[in-house]
C-alpha cells in the first residue's frame, strides 16, 4: 500500500533522527543560497529548491583530511583517519539528478582502488530522494536518461502530492527497513501526486555523441566551443558527478595534514607536470577533456554517462557555456 | 511587499545599440581595419549572451547587445587568454565599466592603444544577480554596480554607440551595504566575512574572470613553497580573498565580474570598493580613469606617508 507523510511529520522525523545521533544532510539556507548541509533541526529543511552545490559532498567533501602527521623530540607520528568512525547519515530532499549521482560515482571510487572515504560514507547513508515539480531553463535530466520523478539512486523516494505532503516509496531494501522502522510517521491512503516538472529538453543521442568523440579528438570545434572558457572550476565543482581531486600536504615541519580536495580539469594547473610540460596547455584541450570524460571515457570504462542533467554547469558558467548546446552541435555532426 | 519596478529602456534602445555594433563590425572587418571583433552573441537561454570573437564580416549579424551583456570582455585581451587573442588590431565592445579595465590594462602595459579599436556602448545598465534570464531590465533587476554607475557615457572610445535614455535615481544599494559594514565592530565584520568565506569552494571563478588577474604564476597556486593553503578551508579561504583584494587595490576598476561569477554569492565587490575607497583617501587615486604608468601601490614618492615606519 502507498504510504504518505505530511511535511510536518517529515520534519519531526528528521528531529527524531538527529536525536538518535544520526547526521542529517539536507538542503538548508546558507546566506543567500541553499546548500546541502548537516541540519540541526527538521525546521531547517528546505524542500523544493535545488541547492547551489550538488549532493556529492555528502560522500565526497570539498576537502577532507586523509592523514595527520606530527614531529617532536621522540620522532614522527603519522595517523590515519578512521573512515569506520564516519556517522550514519540521512541525505534528504535530493532531486533525482542529485540522488542518482552517487551510484554513478560508485564505479570509479571502487574501480582500481577502493576509496574507503567515499565507500564508507555510501554504506552509511540513506538517500531520500524528492521528485521535482519545477524545472528551470537549465534543467536537462530528461536529455540524459533521467526524469524529474526518477527514483534511481534513492533508497526512499518522496513525491509531492496535491494539498501538501508526500508519497513515500521504498526503493531499496535499505529504504524498506527505514520505512518499517519509522512507520509511525507515515499514513496510508491514496493521494494525488503533483504534476511532474517538465524540463524543456529532448533526449540526447548519447551513443551518437560518443561515436563522434571517438574520432574527433582533434577537431576545430573544440576551439569554437571553448575559446571563451575562462578556466574556472565552477562547472566541475557544482557538478554532481565530477569527482577529480587533488591531494596536498598542508602544515608546518612539526605538524600538519594530508588533505584531499576537489580539483577541476578546467584549471590550467590540472595536468601540469613536474617537468613543466603540460599536455593540456590551452583551454580548449581542457574543455575537450571535460566532454570526453563525461560522454566517452566514463562510458568506455563503466558503461555510464557522467552527467545527470542537473544544469548547474549551465547556470554557473560565467561565460555562458551551455553543455547542452555543445552536445547538440556534436550530435548534429555526421 | 510587492514593489513596482519600471522598465529602464525599451527594446528600441537595445536594438539601436545592436545595429550600430553590427554596422561598425561589418565596416571594420570588411575594410580590414581590425583582425577581429570581441563582442557578445545570443546565448542558449532566453536573454543570455556568450562572449564571442568574430573575424568574418559576414558574421557581424551574430553580435547583440542586451541587458544580459554582463561580461567584461577585456578579459579576452589579457595575457591569461593569449591563446585566443587574435594577432593584430582588435576591436572590442566595451561598456563604461569595461573601459575602466581597458584603461588599467593600458596603464600596466598589457595592451597597446594603437592595437585596440574600442566600440564604447553608452550603457543603460545590465542585469544583476537573481534576475531571471528572461526578465527585462528594470529598477528591480538592474545590477548593483549599475545603480551607481558614473560612466554610462564612455570616454576615450574610438566610437560610441547608443544613447542613454533618461533614467530614474537609483538608491545606492551597494554603498549602503558598505556603510553598514564600515559601521560594524571589527569582530562583527570578521564574522560577516567568515560567514561568506565559509561558502567559498575555491573554484577561482573570481580570479579567472578578472581582467587584472593575468599573472602567469598566481601566488595562490604555488606549492613549492605553498604561499597559502589551496584547500577550501577557513584559513586558506580568508587568505585567498585578502590576497585577491590587496593585489587588486588600486587596479580594480569595479567591473564586479568577480562577484557576478561567484557561484557561492560572496559579495566580493564590497572588498574591492573598500580598497578603492582607501586608495582614494590615502592617495587621491581612482583606478581606471586614465591610463597611468604606475598605480600608487607600485610607485614610490618621497612625499609618501612614512609615518608607519617605526
Amino acid at each position: 500500500m502507498t504510504k504518505t507523510i505530511t511535511e510536518q511529520k517529515l520534519r519531526s522525523l528528521m528531529d527524531l533522527l538527529l536525536k538518535e545521533g544520526r547526521r542529517v544532510v539536507a538542503p538548508r539556507q546558507a546566506g543567500s543560497i541553499v546548500l546541502y548541509e548537516p541540519i540541526d533541526s527538521g525546521e531547517q529543511l528546505v524542500l523544493g529548491i535545488m541547492p547551489r552545490r550538488s549532493a556529492k559532498e555528502t560522500f565526497f567533501p570539498l576537502c577532507e583530511t586523509i592523514l595527520t602527521y606530527g614531529k617532536d623530540g621522540n620522532g614522527v607520528m603519522v595517523s590515519d583517519v578512521d573512515a569506520g568512525a564516519f556517522p550514519e547519515t540521512i541525505l534528504v530532499g535530493a532531486p533525482p539528478c542529485d540522488a542518482a549521482a552517487p551510484a554513478v560515482l560508485d564505479a570509479v571510487f571502487s574501480w582500481d582502488y577502493n576509496d574507503e572515504f567515499f565507500l564508507e560514507r555510501r554504506k552509511k547513508t540513506i538517500i531520500i530522494g524528492l521528485a521535482c515539480t519545477a524545472a528551470d531553463d537549465a534543467c536537462f535530466c530528461t536529455a540524459v536518461g533521467l526524469s524529474p520523478r526518477d527514483d534511481k539512486g534513492s533508497d526512499l523516494f518522496l513525491t509531492p502530492v496535491a494539498g501538501g505532503g508526500y508519497l513515500c516509496d521504498a526503493v531499496t531494501k535499505k529504504g524498506k527497513v527505514f520505512l518499517d522502522t519509522y512507520a509511525s510517521f507515515l499514513a496510508g491512503g491514496e493521494a494525488k501526486p503533483l504534476p511532474s516538472a517538465e524540463p524543456a529538453a529532448t533526449p540526447l543521442d548519447l551513443a551518437g555523441i560518443k561515436d563522434w568523440l571517438e574520432s574527433n579528438f582533434e577537431s576545430p570545434l573544440w576551439q569554437e566551443f571553448a575559446d571563451r572558457c575562462a578556466g574556472c572550476g565552477a562547472c566541475a565543482f557544482l557538478c554532481p558527478v565530477c569527482h577529480c581531486f587533488d591531494i596536498v600536504d598542508e602544515g608546518t615541519e612539526t605538524k600538519g595534514a594530508r588533505r584531499k580536495s576537489w580539483d577541476a580539469c578546467g584549471f590550467g594547473k590540472f595536468t601540469n607536470h613536474a617537468s613543466g610540460h603540460n599536455p593540456r596547455d590551452i583551454q580548449n584541450k581542457r574543455y575537450r577533456n571535460r566532454i570526453m570524460h563525461k560522454f566517452k571515457y566514463y562510458q568506455d570504462k563503466f558503461g555510464q554517462t557522467l552527467c545527470t542533467g542537473c544544469g548547474r554547469c549551465v547556470r554557473s558558467c560565467p561565460v555562458g557555456i551551455d553543455i547542452r548546446a555543445v552536445l547538440e552541435e556534436i550530435q548534429a555532426k555526421p | 511587499m510587492q514593489q513596482n519596478h519600471t522598465q529602464l529602456a525599451d527594446d528600441s534602445y537595445f536594438a539601436a545599440v545592436t545595429n550600430a555594433i553590427r554596422t561598425e563590425t561589418t565596416k571594420l572587418l570588411s575594410e580590414g581595419t581590425v583582425a577581429a571583433v570581441i563582442g557578445y552573441q545570443a546565448g542558449t537561454r532566453a536573454g543570455t549572451v556568450i562572449p564571442t570573437i568574430i573575424t568574418d564580416a559576414a558574421k557581424a549579424g551574430d553580435l547583440v547587445f542586451s541587458p544580459g551583456c554582463v561580461n567584461n570582455l577585456a578579459l579576452y585581451l589579457t595575457k591569461a587568454k593569449k591563446e585566443v587573442r587574435p594577432a593584430g588590431k582588435v576591436a572590442i565592445i566595451a561598456k563604461g565599466c569595461d573601459m575602466r579595465a581597458l584603461a588599467g590594462l593600458l596603464g600596466e602595459s598589457q595592451l597597446k592603444r594603437e592595437e585596440l579599436h574600442i566600440i564604447g556602448v553608452a550603457c543603460v545598465g545590465v542585469k544583476g544577480a537573481g534576475a531571471g534570464s528572461g526578465e527585462a531590465l528594470t529598477t528591480g533587476t538592474i545590477a548593483r554596480k549599475c545603480r551607481e554607475c558614473t560612466v554610462r557615457a564612455p570616454e576615450g572610445a574610438d566610437v560610441v554607440v547608443g544613447a542613454v535614455p533618461p533614467l530614474p535615481e537609483f538608491s545606492p544599494v551597494e554603498a549602503e551595504e558598505l556603510a553598514r559594514l564600515e559601521a560594524m565592530t571589527p569582530a562583527e565584520r570578521w564574522a560577516f566575512w567568515k560567514g561568506h568565506f565559509s561558502r567559498c569552494i575555491r573554484c577561482m571563478a573570481c580570479r579567472q574572470v578578472c581582467p587584472f588577474c593575468y599573472c602567469e604564476q598566481c601566488l595562490c597556486d604555488r606549492n613549492r613553497p605553498q604561499a597559502l593553503e589551496t584547500t577550501p578551508r577557513p584559513a586558506g579561504n580568508m587568505a585567498w580573498h585578502i590576497v585577491r583584494a590587496m593585489h587588486l587595490a588600486g587596479r580594480c576598476a569595479g567591473c564586479t565580474e568577480c562577484e557576478r561569477a561567484c557561484p557561492m554569492d560572496i559579495p566580493l565587490n564590497l572588498l574591492n570598493r573598500k580598497m578603492a575607497r582607501e586608495l582614494k583617501t590615502l592617495y587621491d587615486f581612482e583606478a581606471g580613469l586614465v591610463p597611468v604608468e604606475k598605480g600608487p601601490l607600485t610607485e614610490y614618492r618621497e612625499e609618501d606617508d612614512q609615518s608607519f615606519i617605526k
